[in-house]
């Protein structure tokens, strides 16, 4: 029977209001019957740049141990990245003995701390068939089971064929699982969509946006990586020149790693690009004092006050600084 | 009485210098501002959310310890989380779901996720092949 038909005949049941079967189809399948999904528009009429079957057949597999799905799919799409790891060295990282699982942040909080910047795809399954298209595999948290009866599970991306309506993925203990696109969405739908690519820093993601980026590259600032920030910085910059957050990432990432001359020039290019940028004019003052310069280092403080903002403490107690080493 | 309010201020002492050093982790060079200011421009929202961050390492480090985790990786994973991550999980880490696999399911619901497998809405049992129209 195709889906559609199932589909028609749970409706008819749940309708019948006193037959039992007919209300535990109705309770098994209302969460299915919920909204429409977007793999029966993507393989009726395929977007052009999909149309062609993609299959990733580098990317490894690890077959996974019991419950430890979350470190396999995780240790899939690492080694594809470059990082030389197996899911045993990843189960101490991500896994919860007492949950027999692994928690999505933990997914991604490990692959940054293998130097990969961790990017959630928007919500969207045309996203994750792109990401696979321009050659990332992506790891999906997948419920196999039902909405009250959850069995979640990640599972790798690496494969589609839309005139096929065929899904590819690297999953448990199949090298290839071979599914419906339909099938896949809607186990997706019940995961909340959620849906990881792990990028070398000097990579974008095929679908990445500015501020979603930024915010993926910002914990390796937080954990001063300021090697990796740099180049993910960098890509995002290159992408979006226009990007004040990129730019100041590069700046900031310069003056972290102590290359002040670096990170002077970075701050003065976004200066001339936005004039009077308050929190560029008070990181140059910073860099200028790094270097020895106080005079430049006071004279960019005043401009950041001039110029003012939310940060303003910060931009008084720079120039405070910078005079109490003037006044020595 | 007032050994006892000894006590309290002595362990209010400890809790607040435990969150002033675990905050201290977020700045990481005095004096610049950083991207996520630049990103993300609401200081006081930042300042609140530091000291939340605090507050939820703590309870995101308890909880992976419950869940079997050895003290020490807890600690390490808990500093690999950022601050975002962190604010998901505080309180959660029971009940978010964690991809795991399938076993170990009882024989009612056996049969039940059989018929949902064999209809094409589930996909637990390998040994059903889907038809690929």
């Amino acid at each position: 029977m195709s889906v559609a038909a199932a589909f028609k005949k749970s409706h008819d049941l749940s309708s019948a209001r006193y037959a039992p079967g007919g209300m535990l189809m109705a309770l098994l399948l209302l969460n299915g019957c919920a909204a429409h999904l977007q793999a029966t528009k993507l393989t009726t009429t395929p977007p052009l740049e999909l149309a062609q079957s993609v299959e990733l057949e580098q990317v490894p597999f690890y077959p996974q141990e019991r419950y430890q799905c979350g470190p396999a799919a995780l240790a899939t799409v690492l080694t594809w990245s470059g990082v030389a790891i197996k899911p045993e060295d990843l189960v101490a990282e991500v896994y919860l003995p007492q949950r027999h699982g692994s928690l999505q942040v933990e997914m991604a909080a490990a692959a940054r701390h293998h130097g990969r910047v961790s990017y959630i795809l928007a919500p969207d399954l045309q996203a994750v068939l792109e990401e696979v298209r321009a050659g990332h595999p992506v790891v999906v948290l997948l419920n196999l089971g039902l909405s009250w009866y959850p069995r979640w599970h990640y599972a790798v991306v690496v494969g589609f064929d839309l005139q096929r309506d065929l899904l590819v993925l690297r999953s448990g203990t199949e090298r290839r699982d071979v599914i419906s696109l339909e099938l896949f969405e809607r186990m997706w739908r019940r995961g909340e969509r959620w849906a990881l690519v792990a990028m070398p820093p000097a990579e974008l993601p095929a679908t990445a946006q500015e501020l979603p980026y930024l915010r993926a590259v910002l914990p390796f600032e937080q954990t001063e990586d300021w090697e990796t920030a740099a180049k993910a910085y960098a890509a995002a910059w290159q992408r979006w020149p226009e990007s004040i957050g990129a730019e100041m990432g590069l700046g900031n990432s310069a003056y972290g790693r102590g290359d002040y001359a670096e990170a002077a020039e970075i701050y003065r290019r976004l200066l001339t690009q936005y004039p009077g940028f308050a929190p560029a004019l008070n990181n140059l003052a910073q860099t200028m004092a790094k270097m020895g310069d106080f005079t430049a280092g006071e004279r960019y403080a005043e401009e950041a006050i001039a110029a003012g903002g939310v940060q303003n403490k910060v931009y008084a107690e720079t120039l405070r600084e910078i005079r109490d080493h003037i006044g020595q | 009485m007032k050994t006892m309010r000894y006590v309290v201020r002595g362990v209010c002492g400890v809790l607040l210098m435990t969150f002033t050093m675990l905050s201290l982790q977020t700045p990481a060079y005095a004096g610049m501002v950083g991207t996520a200011e630049v990103i993300d421009q609401q200081q006081a929202v930042m300042d609140r959310a530091q000291l939340l961050t605090a507050l939820n390492r703590e309870d995101v480090r308890a909880q992976l310890i419950a869940m079997g985790v050895d003290p020490k990786a807890a600690q390490e994973r808990v500093a690999a989380l950022s601050d975002a991550e962190l604010q998901a999980a505080a309180g959660n880490v029971q009940t978010l779901p964690a991809g795991g696999d399938i076993l170990g399911i009882a024989v009612l619901i056996f049969l039940v996720l059989l018929f949902t497998d064999i209809m094409g809405y589930t996909h637990i049992f390998p040994f059903v092949k889907k038809t690929v129209h």
